[in-house]
């Protein structure tokens, strides 16, 4: 007789037949083969078989189940036998993703990040801090719950295994990924962030404020990176506004002063209004003759003064606002960068992902903006250290910047300086003909510009008359490991391009799976990105619509990784060594690309192709993939696949070489590129040198690059360059200690040395 | 920031802070960097800027 039973926590409890009963009942009804009393008639037949086993023992659960599945197939229920086993392993499988989740969340509480390559997933997230932690123990849960109940299954195998990777996939049923943010419609009559409202900004300070703040509020809308595609275009409205206003109250101060006198400062105010309206100018940066002159007369018709004191004193009233226009701008910049370098967002797990285009504005407070935005970056932060955010992108145009003789070159020529110094701006180049196709002089928005790590959207299969960068981004993006497909053909292409297809079929259609999850969210669900009008058409829709037919603007994108590894596995070599296997590795991403094109056109969607970032996919693919195959030469032997169409990063070549390879990729790589090259320190330094490299990346067609070279900083002392074992300004190594005395020296020299407490 | 000083000394076990690009954008230190990409930084090579290199 059996009495009772243990669970399988190793708790003992009564037997109950009757629950033995309800279960099989389920399976039944599950498939419609039985009915109540078939149910207690199968549990009679378990007990029976229990207490034959057992006698007098108690039987564990995994024992009562494998009796339920037998005298099921007795019975002759096969297929409510065949459920009762799938709803066996599917709860297996969910107590193994519960224990793994626990032993998850366990190594985030209790295991250093320093030693923890898990919580070093993400480079921007601090898993030390309690934030950062709990930031990845909601991914950690998030992840185990979508990867049970939301991916189909061979989706799920496909991204356990390794075949492909979701990106970002703790938020798959949350949000999309990023967003080009347009300031100037955004600062137009003000806005909300989600949780207060503010005006339209009247000066350079509070614009400058209010892009960082923009930019916050929407890194807790999407879990991407977030950008101002028109940097210079919506801060030059601030630095108008705030030279209007010098301008007025220079001209009091200054006819004060002439004419011994308190004045109304509203008077003046009205007469600079005046002076705008009858010259049809306004009181601006720029050449203004038509203001200047209304100006003159509007003074003496009003004042007991001649025309030329009018002249003199609206020549120094004009020199001194542009003097406090130039000194406030670059007060603004200095506190946007340090904004973004310390503000929060994510509860405090990290600084928002923030990027800014710039560069082609070609007025004066456009390029005082630019001008003023590189020499904060150049600056750095409070004590000399690199600025990590934002990450600043130049818009290389011709007849704007790249030609010595364009309006903009000064800039332009400034920014390779700060960028040998401190490794930003990257550089996007608008002329790359497939860039170039979408340009339309005097409309901001037709320039191309990019996000986060790379990502790119100008195409739109959707609304072919948008095809602009604004307010438009990712929804979400899919890798997959090429290499392994290259693996599993042995070397035969049309086996590849066999399983390359069906992989791209099965990427399209979970891409598809997680749009409609995306699709059926609320306007609710992001007051600023869709409540403010943030995203393309989303302020023609009221707050509880959905966002199917707004978010058709924004891209699908399929990415990989290993172009290299892949060659290689199939022919051999990769495409930095041989021609031939450049003209493979067209086919291949060539190939990829066409299916994207072709799947937009068919669902009037944009599928794009994606040179994928791959931050924490570098290694996991090859961890599978060494355990799979062993470590194959040149394909597996190292700790990482070689990212997106890269030349591998081991591999000797020249810059000029590797630019001219890769560059018809980002042709190809339609949904974000990049192409880096590696500078030694001294070379880097040369702003001739490094020049030539930006104008060969823009010679060959590159979409966006950027120069590596090594930069260092000692705390200590404050030096900022290359540091080999010894700093050049102080002397110590690493770790060791220098005297006071030492200190003060240095400081003599060098007066921004950082400043400690307690001791200077 | 405050250091720890010993007999009038400052500086000891404060290391160098190395700045690398990762994917396109910076990390502060490589101690946050992942060991995949902690190894592909240590295998780069430079570009020389010769043309038939």
């Amino acid at each position: 007789m059996i009495q009772s039973i243990i669970k399988r926590d190793g708790r003992v409890v009564l037997y109950d037949q009757n629950k033995i009963a309800a279960a099989i009942l389920k399976a039944l009804e599950a498939v419609q083969e039985g009915n109540a009393m078939d149910a207690a008639r199968v549990a009679n037949d378990v007990q029976r078989e229990l207490e034959g086993k057992f006698l007098d023992n108690s039987p564990n659960i995994e024992a009562i189940q494998d009796a339920v599945e037998r005298q099921l197939m007795n019975h002759g229920f096969s297929a409510a036998a065949k459920a009762y086993i799938l709803y066996r392993a599917n709860r297996t499988r969910a107590r193994e993703a519960n224990t793994k989740l626990m032993k998850t969340i366990d190594e985030i509480t209790n295991i250093d990040a320093r030693i923890s390559d898990m919580k070093r997933d993400n480079a921007n997230i601090d898993g030390n801090t309690a934030m950062g932690s709990m930031l990845q123990i909601g991914a950690a849960g998030a992840k185990a719950y979508n990867e049970m109940y939301l991916l189909r299954p061979e989706h799920a195998k496909a991204y356990r295994e390794g075949d492909i990777h979701i990106h970002d996939f703790d938020f798959y049923s949350l949000t999309t990924t990023c967003c080009q943010t347009d300031i100037t419609k955004l600062f137009k009559d003000g806005f909300s962030t989600g949780h207060g409202y503010l005006r339209e900004p009247q000066s350079i300070q509070s614009y400058a404020a209010l892009a960082a703040i923009a930019i916050q509020s929407n890194q807790n809308d999407q879990h991407g990176g977030q950008s101002i595609p028109n940097f210079d275009y919506g801060m030059a409205e601030g630095v108008a506004k705030t030279y209007r206003k010098a301008f007025g109250r220079r001209l009091r101060d200054a006819l004060e002063d002439l004419l011994d006198t308190d004045l109304e400062q509203d008077a003046l105010f009205a007469l600079v209004a005046r002076a705008e309206a009858v010259s049809g100018e306004k009181a601006r940066l720029e050449n203004t003759p038509a203001f200047d002159d209304a100006i003159i007369r509007e003074l003496m018709a009003e004042y007991p003064i001649n025309r030329a004191n009018a002249e003199k004193l609206l020549k120094k009233v004009k020199e001194r606002s542009f003097r406090k226009t130039d000194r406030d701008t670059k007060q603004a910049m200095e506190g946007f960068v340090h904004n973004l370098n310390t503000m929060h967002s994510r509860a405090g797990a990290q600084t928002p992902f923030s990027s800014i285009n710039y560069g082609t504005d070609t007025s004066a407070e456009g390029r005082m903006v630019i001008k003023n935005i590189l020499l904060a970056l150049d600056a750095g932060l409070g004590h000399g250290e690199t600025c990590i955010f934002p990450i600043h992108i130049f818009k290389v145009k011709e007849g704007v910047n790249y030609n010595e003789t364009d309006p903009n070159y000064d800039l332009f020529r400034l920014s390779c300086k700060v960028s040998a110094r401190r490794l930003f701006p990257n550089y996007t180049f608008l002329d790359a003909p497939y860039n170039l196709q979408y340009y339309v002089p005097g409309r901001p928005e037709t320039e191309v510009s990019t996000m986060g790590c790379r990502t790119r959207v100008m195409g739109n299969v959707y609304d072919p008359t948008r095809e602009i960068s604004f307010s438009r981004g990712n929804l979400s993006f899919t890798s997959i490991n090429l290499p392994r497909l290259a693996i599993e053909s042995n070397g035969d292409e049309k086996v590849f391009f066999e399983k390359l297809l069906s992989m791209l079929e099965l990427v399209a259609q979970q891409l598809l799976d997680r749009f409609e999850i995306q699709a059926s969210k609320h306007v609710y669900n992001y007051p600023f990105l869709m409540g403010q009008g943030v995203w393309l058409d989303a302020d023609k829709l009221s707050p509880n619509d959905t966002l199917r037919d707004v978010l058709k603007h924004g891209t699908l994108s399929i990415g990989f990784i290993g172009l290299a590894e892949t060659l290689t596995a199939l022919y051999g070599q990769h495409h930095g060594q041989s021609e031939e296997m450049q003209e493979k590795g067209k086919q291949i991403l060539g190939f990829m690309r066409k299916f994207c094109d072709d799947k937009s056109k068919e669902l009037k969607m944009n599928f794009t192709l994606l040179g994928t970032p791959a931050e924490g996919l570098s290694g996991r693919f090859i961890r599978m993939d060494q355990k799979r195959y062993g470590k194959l030469p040149g394909i597996t032997d190292r700790e990482y696949y070689t990212n997106s169409f890269h030349i591998p990063v081991w591999f000797p070549i020249s810059a000029y070489d590797k630019i001219r390879l890769e560059a018809p990729y980002h042709a190809l790589c339609n949904a974000g590129h990049i192409s880096y090259v590696e500078l030694d320190g001294d070379t880097a330094h040369n702003v001739e040198a490094f020049e030539s490299i930006v104008r060969c990346m823009h010679d060959f067609g590159i979409g966006y690059g950027s120069i590596n070279h090594p930069v260092d900083r000692d705390p200590i002392c404050g030096y900022v360059g290359i540091i080999g074992d010894v700093c050049p300004r102080c002397g110590r190594r690493e770790g060791e200690e220098i005297p006071f005395e030492r200190a003060e020296e240095l400081r003599r020299k060098y007066p921004n040395m950082p400043a400690f407490q307690g001791i200077n | 920031m405050t250091i720890k000083t010993t007999n009038e000394k400052m500086g000891q076990g404060v290391g160098f802070e190395r700045i690398r690009r990762i994917t396109g954008y910076l990390v502060g230190t490589m101690d946050k960097w992942n060991d995949a990409k902690r190894a592909e930084e240590r295998d780069r090579v430079k570009h020389s800027l010769k043309k038939d290199a």
